[in-house]
């Protein structure tokens, strides 16, 4: 199946839901079906993927190196299986929650279609154009219908990352310029005849603009005004799906298009990413409302992957993705929990605060585990004594707001009544059900393992 | 040429950071504009060829290479569309606001956290 068949579905289907009003019950479950249509056909093109190989369209019927091209490799096709699963979760439990506006599914199918064609592409220019999609969609998703507090946030939000994209098209004009394409498979090839200077400064270009995105440490200060003032299903999204796109571009653009010159920044990789890790933990530790301790517990976590990025080659990758998967279901998992009360919610907040902290049996573990593993291949002492401190912090900050906020009796920041009360079932059952997939991918490993390694392996013979 | 594109690039950029760490929303909305220009200028002069327009009939001689005319014009209509948002939002906390002044929306941000403060000891 071409690649552009899931992007085109979600694509026509948000142009169409924009017209409309989507207060109507019947407009909501719409959306809902065309981004669940969206997810299967993506479900059936990674299954392609990861038994037959890459998947190409060229746009427009032209030969392969003229035309824009549509690439799906495991690597982006896990990406986006992921993206839209998390943000059909958090769309159901928006829905559900009642809380939504006249353009909030047309605008939650402009972010899926941004994330599938980011994921789905081969060209680096496409690649800034779905980027902006995405981005544009989430801007106005964390300011949508907030008072003051989540329209400052919102501006803040859009003008940091803004400047992030804006440097990272001046990479892309930079990497036309040196290797005169735009088709990433081409770039790879071509970039290691390039004067070496001129691609450190791209390299730096795409790092920052990545690391804007992720929230890692130096650029992280946009991240808790967002994260706490958004609603909690908008929260899940940006958390879980569009953090995505940092991960993903630092694997695609670092360890596929320029690898020497991540290896040359290894050392900053590894130092930012414990630098990330320990200041989005203690401040976490000092945090006492849910959505704060999740929010720098955000930046924390992107750390990890961070250091995985720098300890390189196949395993480092291999733990980067799981790693990155892991988190951003925990991440959707734990907002998505956050304002529910009732039988078995405490249940599943548990389950995603023992996998961020790495407890067995849970999605979280193997993601920690990779990266043991890829810090004992290599043989760093400091590396592996920073992974366990780190899921040591993150286990006293999950189980202390789990104490706080799920073990106390009536009072609290919300009024008794709203406190008591348990959330409607079907709220219950999305919440549940992304606490299964946790849970599952806890004892059965093998698949995410697997697609994970296969990721890896993706970005391989890009390298070379 | 190459000399006058890059100071050109170098300015627009350095007025747009100039701009952004100014505390007046709009003042920030102008310098994202002026950054996204340095950045569409620096997508055209990637350029790889120069010469006559890329339009047929074409003429004698080398041409001029469109690729980077195509990628510009579309980043242009991406900063148009972000310009058209940022404003909207400028607007929006003006309206809820009644001001466009960063130090005073911080003000109002530092109170929401020593409410927030509040709340938690009386807990």
């Amino acid at each position: 199946m071409s690649p552009a068949v899931p992007l085109l579905l979600s694509w026509i289907a948000a142009a169409g839901l924009a017209l409309v009003d989507g207060r109507k019950r019947a407009v909501c479950w719409l959306a809902v079906a065309a981004l669940a249509a969206s997810f299967v056909l993506l479900c059936v093109l990674a299954g392609q993927t990861f038994s037959g190989g890459p998947r190409q369209t060229v746009a427009g019927g032209w030969p392969p190196g003229v035309g824009i091209v549509l690439r799906a490799d495991a690597l982006g096709a896990l990406f986006a299986l992921l993206s839209l699963g998390v943000l059909l979760a958090a769309l159901v439990h928006e829905l559900l929650t009642g809380a939504q506006g006249r353009l909030f599914p047309a605008l939650v199918l402009f972010l899926a279609t941004g994330l599938t064609g980011l994921f789905l592409t081969g060209d680096v220019f496409n690649f800034y154009v779905f980027f902006e999609l995405t981005m544009l969609a989430s801007y106005v998703l964390a300011a949508y219908g907030g008072g003051g507090r989540e329209l400052r946030a919102g501006f803040v939000f859009a003008v940091v990352n803004l400047l992030g994209s804006f440097l990272f098209l001046l990479g892309v004009a930079a990497i036309y310029h040196v290797t005169g394409t735009l088709e990433m498979t081409a770039v790879a090839e071509r970039i290691g005849g390039v004067e070496p200077s001129a691609v450190v400064l791209i390299a730096v270009f795409f790092f920052v603009a990545f690391a804007v995105k992720l929230g890692l440490f130096p650029f992280h200060f946009w991240l808790p005004a967002v994260y706490t003032s958004a609603r909690p299903g908008v929260a899940a999204m940006l958390s879980g799906a569009v953090a995505n796109v940092g991960s993903y571009g630092l694997l695609r653009f670092g360890a596929g298009i320029l690898p020497a010159q991540l290896r040359l920044g290894a050392t900053v990789l590894l130092v930012l990413g414990a630098a990330s890790i320990l200041y989005g933990a203690l401040q976490a530790v000092s945090r006492r409302s849910v959505s704060e301790v999740l929010a720098y517990s955000a930046i924390g976590q992107a750390g990890y992957v961070l250091v995985a990025l720098g300890i390189g080659g196949t395993v480092g990758f291999t733990a980067a993705v799981v790693y990155s998967v892991a988190n951003s279901l925990n991440k959707t998992l734990l907002f998505l929990t956050v304002d529910l009360r009732g039988w078995l919610v405490g249940a599943a907040f548990a389950v995603g605060a023992f996998s961020v902290a790495g407890v067995p049996p849970s999605a979280g573990f193997f993601g920690k585990l990779a990266l043991f593993q890829a810090g004992v291949e290599e043989r760093s002492v400091a590396l592996v004594a920073l992974i366990f401190v780190g899921g040591a912090l993150s286990f006293l900050y999950m189980f202390q707001i789990y104490q706080h906020d799920f073990w106390r009796p009536g009072e609290g920041e919300k009024p008794p009544a709203e406190r008591g009360r348990s959330s409607s079932a079907p709220l219950r059952a999305v919440a549940l059900a992304v606490a299964a997939l946790v849970v599952g991918l806890g004892l059965w490993p093998e698949p995410l393992l697997a697609a994970g390694r296969e990721a890896a392996e993706a970005l391989e013979p890009v390298a070379r | 040429m190459n000399l006058i594109l890059a100071l050109a690039i170098g300015v627009l950029f350095g007025c747009g950071t100039y701009l952004l760490l100014k505390p007046d929303l709009f003042r920030i909305v102008v310098g994202i504009v002026l950054i996204a220009n340095a950045a569409n200028l620096a997508l055209m002069s990637s350029g790889l060829g120069r010469g006559q327009s890329p339009i047929r009939p074409l003429g004698e001689g080398a041409v001029s290479d469109p690729l980077v005319q195509a990628m510009t014009i579309t980043a242009l209509v991406i900063g148009f569309a972000v310009t058209a948002l940022l404003l909207c939002l400028a607007y929006r906390i003006y309206v809820t606001s009644h001001t466009v002044d960063l130090d005073e929306l911080s003000h109002a941000e530092a109170r929401y956290e020593r409410e927030l403060e509040r709340e938690e000891v009386s807990v």
